[in-house]
């Protein structure tokens, strides 16, 4: 009996904790252009994220070298001068789908998604709306905020200041499966 | 003496277009290609994982060649020996790989991934 007792609670856990959904190949851009001839933006298709469906709870991590820009010297400029990618090698989100549970997800659903992030080592609060879908037991979240490159002390030289927009605008497009 | 003054404008003008060709070049110049990049490090995945436990920070944007067993397939990339996570330049490269194929890889390294505790490696090629 005590036995049984003891596989239940292991098997009951072992769901629970299989409930994490995952993405190696995540897709987060920014863009931080003010109408200059050559757009600042960039793409990284390799942001890890990790969301447990039973909390809400979701990490995501990111390599600041693999961000990749149209132009090599921009991305060159990019790791080396404003976002030191040798000493801060990662941007880590850590936070919370509020009011999570797949049970709402039966159409495409918006939720409030708060927590921290951290680039250039400094950390800042920020707060947003994704949209959520669940199509294939594929997890869909799409979302985007603001940061300012100043609140993460990442400095801008005085002359292209006017090329870089104050506001830098982050998209995520990130498309989780189960974890096995 | 006289012909440098004579052709003074043509001189600056020259010497003005090939300053901006320059320029235009430095500014423009092409990405580096993963197939032309020479490897720093070219050998067996055991020992790459070895290596960059020491001190990952080091082979940051690094490229190396990696040989070891694929341990699983998704669909833009593929795991060796378990961890090390390779995400491929062109994914259709991916349908001709099975689950353990002894593979020859050559990528550049973006990191160590503490969530899912992998090396993180992009633009990946087969050799």
């Amino acid at each position: 009996m005590k036995n049984l007792i003891i596989i239940t609670i292991v098997l009951i856990s072992q769901t629970i904790n299989a409930q994490k959904y995952f993405t190696r190949t995540g897709i987060t851009d920014f863009k931080a252009s003010v109408g200059t001839f050559d757009p600042i933006k960039a793409k990284n298709s390799s942001t890890t994220a990790i969301f447990k469906v039973n909390t809400g709870d979701i990490a995501a991590q990111l390599f600041v070298n693999a961000f990749k820009f149209k132009i090599a010297l921009m991305q060159e400029h990019f790791n080396e001068n404003y976002m030191d990618s040798d000493t801060y090698p990662k941007a880590i989100f850590r936070g919370k789908i509020e009011d999570f549970s797949l049970n709402k997800l039966s159409t495409q659903k918006d939720f409030n998604l708060s927590g921290s992030i951290e680039i250039h080592g400094i950390k800042k609060e920020i707060n947003t709306i994704v949209t959520i879908n669940l199509t294939n037991n594929t997890i869909k979240i799409k979302g985007s905020f603001s940061v300012n490159p100043r609140d993460f002390d990442i400095q801008i030289p005085s002359i292209v200041q006017n090329k870089i927009s104050k506001q830098i605008n982050i998209t995520i497009t990130y498309e989780l499966v189960e974890k096995t | 003496m006289n012909w440098l003054k004579k052709h003074k404008l043509i001189i600056v003008v020259l010497l003005l277009v090939l300053g901006s060709l320059y320029v235009y070049k430095y500014t423009y110049k092409p990405h580096k290609l993963i197939e032309n990049s020479i490897p720093i490090f070219k050998g067996k995945a055991s020992l790459f994982i070895q290596k960059a436990s020491e001190n990952l920070n080091n082979w940051n944007s690094k490229i190396i060649v990696i040989s070891g067993r694929v341990t699983s397939i998704d669909k833009e990339g593929i795991t060796i020996n378990n961890e090390i996570y390779c995400q491929f330049k062109n994914p259709k490269e991916i349908l001709l790989i099975k689950e353990n194929l002894l593979l020859q890889i050559k990528g550049r390294v973006i990191g160590y991934d503490n969530l899912l505790e992998e090396i993180k490696l992009n633009q990946c090629i087969l050799k």
